[in-house]
């Protein structure tokens, strides 16, 4: 058993003391660039077994992209009331640390597969598109009045749009490597907006590893982290640019865009090839900014892990992607 | 100083060594993702071993011409103030520490000189850039040994 179950029994004894949980297994999870996962399986005192994911923070220093798990935890729960999509049922906060060595959400494990190894074992992935699209549109469609007070609100689409690209100014000023890179990109998006849509719940995320699918039940969409109010096109951007085969975006993009747009009901003016591409540029931004940063931080005292000099490639890959719309799109 | 094996070469031979040798005996899945992402960056940084002192002396030389001819056009207090701070730099110097002080700078003069352009909406002059920038990513490309995304 990992030092994590251990620590994990005597969380539980705090916040379920009645039940005298008993962890009878815990495995670190592999996969995912960003948080430590861990899957513990508990047995109560009544003989109930039940299994938990355990999500928290790297050690501080470590790692390549951060993210604030206080506000992960609070819309995770408060997204049930909001969002037509199913969430992973939380259970319980770590918010200091205190018992689990960082920040950790306890939430239930779902018997369930990600989608994206299904789509990967499908001849025809097809209806798993439509299921994949269907569900991030839902996901686009949460009710904004229900989020987290502390979620930033733009006031507008413009408005949003131009604090995206001058936080790529920003970045230019402080990561001088990328700075031609985003002075042309930034100067091409500002001459080349595309039209208007809601603001809404962008996930940040969007990939089918995402999303998990069980024998029965609604899909579950999991790791929040980075969700924000932004443009919803971010998230199909986003997705355009996720190396894992199958991207079934790249299968037949007018079909996985008509899907979309008979979701949503935005207009094909709204959202096609061109308009994808347009917010990939915008979608990235967050996590580009981290990657960057990690760069930065390579030879200091604190160093980042080897995953940060690992996806200096991926900041090349974006800013190839990057000119490569700005050629495509102009 | 012993040239040969060259530093790539000898950084090629860490990475056969941790791929044939180190990786299959290790069990714990974590580390294992953790050898492969060394042995990338390890093979990315051989590739710019060999080549990242040639090849940042050359852009500097185009992104120096550029920022040139730009600000013989619509020159800016800016722009020149970024082109004397690449002179300001050892020209001649091979050291790495050096030629990427020099590279750096010069990348500054360029941005100048790219965003003195584009408010003198001069189309020739981006288009220019975008050239350079294609070339500047070319380079970023071949740097990626390769770009396969493990532990996703």
């Amino acid at each position: 058993m990992d030092a994590l179950g251990p620590r994990f029994e005597r969380f539980l004894a705090v916040v379920e003391p009645a039940r005298e949980g008993r962890v009878v297994a815990c495995e670190a999870i592999t996969g995912g660039y960003s948080r430590i996962s861990a899957r513990a399986r508990v047995q109560w005192r009544d003989g109930l077994e039940e299994t938990f994911i355990l999500r928290g923070d790297p050690p501080p220093g470590s790692g390549v992209f951060a993210s604030d798990r206080d506000a992960e935890w609070e819309l995770l729960s408060v997204l049930p009331t909001a969002t037509p999509v199913s969430t992973p049922a939380v259970r319980w906060y770590d918010g200091s640390g205190e018992y689990l060595g960082s920040k950790a959400i306890v939430m239930d494990c779902a018997p369930a597969r990600s989608l994206q190894d299904e789509m990967a074992r499908a001849g025809d992935a097809g209806s798993l598109t439509d299921l994949f699209v269907d569900t991030f549109a839902a996901v686009h469609g949460t009710r904004l009045d229900r989020l987290p007070a502390r979620m930033l609100r733009p006031p507008d689409w413009p408005a949003y749009l131009d604090g995206v690209l001058a936080h790529y100014d920003r970045m230019a000023q402080e990561y001088p490597s990328s700075a031609p890179v985003f002075r042309y990109v930034t100067w091409w998006a500002r001459t080349h907006q595309p039209p208007p849509a809601p603001l809404g719940l962008v996930h940040g995320d969007c990939q089918p590893s995402n999303v998990l699918v069980g024998p029965s039940g609604p899909p579950l969409v999991i790791d929040w982290e980075f969700a924000h109010i932004g443009d919803p096109r971010e998230d199909l951007g986003y997705y355009t640019q996720i190396p894992l085969e199958p991207n079934v975006y790249w299968v037949d993009p007018e079909r996985f865009l008509r899907r979309y747009r008979a979701a949503t009901g935005l207009t094909e003016e709204q959202v096609n090839p061109q308009t994808v591409d347009y917010f990939l540029i915008i979608g990235m931004t967050a996590l580009l900014e981290q990657l960057l940063a990690a760069a930065a931080a390579i030879g200091a005292p604190e160093r980042p892990g080897i995953l940060a000099p690992y996806l200096i490639n991926a900041i090349s890959h974006q800013h190839d992607m990057f000119l490569a719309i700005c050629d495509r799109l102009s | 100083m012993i040239t040969r094996p060259t530093t790539d070469a000898l950084i090629g031979d860490c990475c056969q060594e941790l791929t044939d040798a180190i990786l299959p005996a290790l069990t714990d899945e974590t580390l294992r993702l953790r050898l492969v992402m060394t042995e990338t960056v390890l093979r990315n940084a051989a590739v710019r071993a060999a080549h990242e002192i040639a090849w940042m002396r050359e852009e500097t030389a185009a992104l120096m011409a550029y920022a040139a001819e730009v600000a013989a056009r619509h020159g800016s207090e800016p722009l020149h103030a970024a082109m004397a701070a690449v002179e300001a730099e050892p020209p001649e110097s091979l050291h790495l520490a050096d030629v990427t002080g020099r590279y750096e700078r010069a990348g500054q003069a360029f941005e100048k000189a790219l965003a003195a352009a584009q408010e003198a909406g001069a189309a020739d002059l981006i288009a220019q850039a975008r050239d350079l920038l294609r070339h500047r990513i070319a380079t970023e490309k071949q740097v990626m040994a390769s770009y396969v995304v493990v532990g996703r």
